[in-house]
């Protein structure tokens, strides 16, 4: 309580910067700090902005581009934006946890959300001979009976948003390797949400 | 001839000046014969080229001239001489006839020439050496950057996935991405500040013994694996990354004593120029493309312009005449 009070009087007094647009009433922006680095995450202030370029469109052909179900799997949880910041500001930046971008690194380089890893679908898939050095670098252990998942990291996964099936794909990979499904977050709303709402990308503008 | 002039003297021939006049000139035109048979041997050794078969080689491949035939048989014939003795059957017809080196190798294909190759034999394996050149400079910890491996393959990709995750996770950079046995042994040799020669030996023994596979274009004419390259290559990429600059296209003297040769060809509209190289003991696809791109990021584009002659980057041999295509401004 004395922490949130102490938090609202920093806002306040920080030069009440009249930041219309809050990510919520009590948070106008998340600051969080990964292996030294510190990201900032807050909304665009433009209050007449809009989106356009490629996440203005409605219309992608299905297949492939189709709805994806808010379930992915069993005992995978299903996470929204405030959850996502969360997961940053707590689990991955007390590095227990890895927000992971499943694009294709050209997408990933044309905006993400701060902090995320860009681990591609396909490097996932089984048919990737070296996909074990991956498993491994997310703290599975090789055991003379195979992979030992009991000191993974915690992983959330995106993609474009809910008509992008590279996170789902990524999910349904992770699972069949073995990965514990409670280990495993999904953002439905991926790139196509998290920039409708204003919420900060890195290379802005990039995409 | 022979014959008659060894029978008796005919009864009928009586009175002689100089009784054996008739066996000294049958023996006269004997040594001459021998020596026709010598000089113009039909069984073919060195020197006959010029006078019956480079024309008929001339015409069969409408892109060779004859006086190119004859640079590329003497060139073909020196290397030969200089190797060691041919190993099969179809390597020495080849040195025998000595045609030109493009309708030598053609000979060689034909008659499964792949046995003739007097080096070991060396694994190749389908990684391009860029990935190669990455590997061993993240191993070294070097972090290439941009210029990363342009290949989009699995391997990179997944490179650059664990680079990603242990810059999140705080992880050690240096126990990089999966290695190749060829990266663990130059990666070691070069932390060791070991000498170009030395890496060049370690890496052959190794080849020879089969502990290794090698990107083809490493692979030399004589079978051997073109370790200098790879240095190369590792260390313009190494300049590269702390900001140096790309190599630049050399000039290639084309004096012609080093098996460079430019011929300008004129047609009706245009003037073309074009490069051929004689492959000397020792090359590889890979010192080829240095030798006149300054990279061997373009080996691909030699590879594809000799394809008729080149059935794998790995497969060129001493004596080969290989365009080399201008590279695209």
């Amino acid at each position: 309580m004395q922490r949130i009070l102490a938090g609202l009087l920093l806002i306040l007094s920080s030069a009440v910067s009249a930041q219309d647009v809050r990510i919520t009433p009590n948070m106008a922006a998340a600051t969080y700090t990964i292996n030294g680095e510190t990201f900032t995450i807050s909304r665009e202030q433009d209050q007449d902005s809009l989106l356009t370029g490629e996440f203005a469109r409605t219309s992608r052909a299905c297949p492939p581009f189709c709805v994806h179900p808010m379930s992915v799997a069993p005992g995978v949880e299903t996470v929204a934006e405030l959850e996502v910041i969360n997961f940053l500001t707590g689990q991955v930046a007390a590095g227990r946890g890895l927000l992971i971008d499943s694009r294709v690194p050209e997408w990933f380089a044309k905006g993400a959300i701060p902090g995320a890893v860009n681990v591609p679908f396909s490097t996932l898939d089984e048919g990737n001979p070296y996909r074990i050095e991956i498993l491994k670098a997310l703290g599975a252990r090789d055991t003379a009976s195979g992979l030992d998942f009991s000191d993974v990291f915690t992983l959330m996964l995106y993609c474009n948003g809910p008509w992008c099936d590279q996170s789902p794909r990524a999910i349904h990979s992770l699972l069949d390797a073995g990965y514990p499904a409670e280990r495993i977050k999904y953002y439905r709303g991926g790139m196509q949400d998290w920039l409708m709402l204003g919420l900060t990308v890195t290379n802005p503008g990039g995409g | 001839m022979t014959i008659y002039a060894q029978a008796q003297p005919a009864p009928a021939i009586r009175k002689r000046k100089f009784p054996m006049i008739r066996t000294v000139l049958a023996l006269f035109a004997f040594a001459v014969v021998l020596c026709g048979f010598i000089v113009f041997d039909p069984m073919s050794k060195i020197g006959q080229t010029d006078t019956a078969t480079a024309p008929e080689v001339a015409s069969a491949l409408p892109e060779v001239t004859r006086a190119q035939t004859d640079i590329g048989s003497l060139q073909d014939a020196v290397a030969l001489a200089g190797a060691d003795a041919p190993a099969s059957s179809a390597a020495q017809i080849a040195a025998a006839t000595t045609l030109g080196g493009d309708a030598g190798q053609r000979i060689l294909a034909a008659s499964g020439g792949v046995q003739t190759r007097t080096g070991p034999t060396v694994l190749t394996d389908d990684s391009s050496i860029s990935e190669t050149t990455a590997a061993v400079l993240a191993g070294l910890g070097l972090n290439t950057g941009a210029t990363a491996p342009t290949d989009d393959s699995l391997m990179t990709q997944t490179a650059g996935v664990l680079a990603g995750i242990r810059g999140v996770t705080g992880a050690p950079q240096t126990a990089a991405a999966p290695q190749s046995a060829l990266q663990t042994l130059v990666i070691e040799a070069l932390r060791e500040g070991q000498s170009d020669s030395y890496i060049d030996e370690i890496v052959n023994a190794a080849a020879t013994e089969g502990r290794l596979s090698v990107p083809e274009i490493l692979v030399t004419s004589d079978g051997r694996v073109d370790t200098h390259v790879l240095l190369a290559s590792i260390v313009s990429q190494a300049q590269i990354a702390n900001g140096g600059a790309a190599p630049v296209v050399p000039e290639v003297p084309t004096g012609g004593s080093d098996g460079v040769e430019v011929r300008v060809v004129q047609r009706a509209t245009e003037t073309q120029q074009y490069t051929f190289y004689t492959v000397n003991a020792g090359d590889s696809l890979g010192s080829i493309a240095v030798k006149f791109y300054g990279s061997v990021e373009h080996y691909q584009t030699i590879f594809e312009a000799n394809r008729s002659i080149l059935s794998s980057p790995d497969l060129i041999r001493s004596g080969q005449r290989l365009v080399i295509p201008k590279l695209d401004a």
